[in-house]
């Protein structure tokens, strides 16, 4: 009961979240709706109990891609604003297409379940368990994806120090 | 989930959170002027030391200043800039205060009358640690959408400066707390606390204090405090991100930045300083709160300590010494402590003696080289017209 009027309030600002974002005009008003809405999502992940997935909602899409988000529009020249100039959409109708395939595909098979026959089974979504998954079978993706990840991160160094400039005393006078 | 009518859940919610609000906003007005008072004392002055007990002439060494303060701010006019973004101008300082309240709540805390509520209970997630620094991040938007709402160019400045900070010290904060979350094997800060009592703290050991002094540095980055204070640097850019904000908003910045300085010092005395551990908790169970606050003002009294003392930092100074000093420092240091938890588990005395001497060694070795590293080649100046 209780668990439900949460869900009804967390989801109503998901869906206002993600309507507002989509709308907006003013780009940094549309990142702070996009962050609203992964608020409420992590809200519903500590509704189902599953603590870590919300935490990490949080700290990876509200800190991490939000502030990315942010940082990007730092650099351009819209930093201050709307300055007017409107993005058309063209392609819509592509779009609508998608958009009803998804539909039909992923979400009308499970509406059409419900209510669901059963909770698959006991599932303990906790911090340990995962951790411990992590660990023991997981444990040569995670190497990979580190090592993976480390290259990017090398790759990106490299990237952005760019064409060494020559230097001013060795340009000829 | 529990069959609890909500109106017992919200009774017992409001009965765990009303007094932590209380209890720090309390410590904020005295914090307050216990800093006015220190810097004042660190630059040979006297500081607040007027207000005292309202029509009389008791000063009372001025303790009255943050109520005096407080009713200034009430009343004050809050100017909005004309061309500013209103909505966002008056959600950042909201902003900046929910986060530093809410993981308040993360804070192993044992008061008497929180003992029998379930839902509080059920809120010291497992997963607390983690869920303080998402939550603290959220601190960085707020700060960037003051600068922003502003529409002044100073604030903006701030605004940046603060965020690209905060990015680069939150990688230091969080990898030297991964060092004691290694050790205890939980991410659970109540047993976190529960796994130093008895003196077995973590600042005591080599990693867990360079850890700690890593933990303390970058968390004086992260809530803006001098000498990393370059998002306010009056000399710079006035008041950087809050130069546009004016009375009560003003005072919820202030109120904000406070509380997350309690906050982090929290963690901090968590993670290292042994939670509420001290003398006398056989006898009074309650004194673990008493121990576990005055940790917090030890570390605050740090914090005041070093702003009347360092000059502000340079901005290639700041992010030079987060990216090459503090990071590898952090990530060694990991591996020390990797090494050392595996020979504590062999519990033989000589093996932990020569493991504390050796990552002595290497961590001193570690921060000298790299210290030696980042030396910039600055020569002494030459004046050609002076002298």
């Amino acid at each position: 009961m209780n668990g439900e009027i949460a869900f009804w309030i967390l989801s109503a600002i998901a869906v206002l979240g993600a309507l507002v974002a989509v709308r907006k005009r003013n780009l940094i008003h549309g990142v702070f709706a996009l962050l609203v809405f992964f608020a409420g999502l992590s809200g519903l992940f500590l509704l189902l109990l599953a603590e870590f997935i919300a935490a990490v909602q949080v700290l990876v899409y509200i800190g991490a891609v939000g502030v990315l988000l942010l940082f990007a529009i730092m650099l351009t020249e819209r930093v201050a604003g709307d300055d007017g100039r409107r993005m058309t959409s063209r392609g819509w109708s592509w779009g609508l297409v998608v958009a009803v395939a998804v539909f039909v595909v992923l979400l009308l098979p499970a509406i059409l379940q419900l209510p669901s026959p059963e909770v698959a089974q006991e599932i303990n979504p906790s911090v340990e368990e995962l951790g411990k998954k992590l660990m023991n079978p997981y444990v040569v993706t995670l190497e990979v994806l580190a090592l993976l990840l480390t290259a990017a991160l090398i790759g990106a160094v490299t990237a952005a120090q760019g064409v060494r400039m020559p230097k001013e005393e060795d340009l000829p006078e | 989930m529990s069959q609890e009518p909500l109106i017992d859940i919200l009774i017992d919610i409001l009965i765990a959170t009303v007094p932590l609000m209380l209890i720090f906003a309390t410590l904020f007005a005295f914090t307050t002027w216990l800093e006015r008072k220190a810097l004042a004392r660190i630059q040979n002055r006297i500081g607040p030391n007027k207000v005292g007990i309202p029509c009389t002439r008791i000063g009372l060494f001025g303790l009255g200043q943050p109520a005096a303060d407080g009713i200034k701010m009430l009343f004050k006019e809050d100017i909005v800039p004309r061309g500013a973004d209103r909505l966002f101008h008056l959600l950042a300082p909201i902003l900046a205060l929910i986060p530093a309240m809410l993981v308040l709540c993360f804070l192993p805390l044992e008061f008497p009358w929180t003992k029998s509520l379930l839902p509080v209970q059920a809120f010291l997630l497992d997963g607390a640690v983690i869920f303080f620094f998402a939550i603290t991040g959220l601190n960085t938007l707020a700060v960037f959408m003051a600068g922003w709402a502003s529409r002044n160019k100073y604030s903006l400045l701030g605004g940046m400066r603060a965020v690209a900070q905060m990015v680069s010290y939150e990688i230091p904060l969080v990898l030297s707390a991964v060092i004691v979350v290694m050790m205890v094997g939980s991410l659970n800060a109540a047993e976190i606390a529960k796994a130093q009592t008895g003196w077995d703290w973590f600042v005591f050991s080599p990693w867990g204090f360079a850890a700690f002094v890593i933990f303390f540095i970058a968390a004086l980055a992260e809530t803006n405090r001098s000498p990393f204070d370059l998002p306010e640097a009056e000399s710079e850019i006035i008041a950087g991100y809050f130069t546009e904000y004016s009375g009560f908003k003003f005072a919820l910045f202030f109120l904000g930045e406070y509380i997350a300085m309690f906050a982090i010092s929290g963690l901090a005395v968590t993670l290292f300083l042994g939670g509420g551990d001290g003398p006398g908790l056989d006898v009074l169970p309650w004194l673990s709160v008493i121990w576990f606050l005055a940790k917090i003002f030890a570390l605050i009294a740090m914090m005041i300590w070093l702003r009347g003392t360092l000059p502000r930092l340079r901005v290639d100074q700041l992010m030079g010494f987060a990216w090459k000093f503090m990071l590898p420092l952090s990530i060694l240091n990991i591996l020390v402590a990797g090494f050392a938890w595996h020979a504590q588990q062999l519990e033989n005395t000589t093996i932990t003696v020569i493991t504390w001497v050796i990552s002595l060694a290497v961590l001193y070795g570690a921060a000298s080289g790299l210290n030696q590293l980042n030396r910039s080649n600055v020569r002494p100046r030459e004046y050609k017209y002076a002298e």
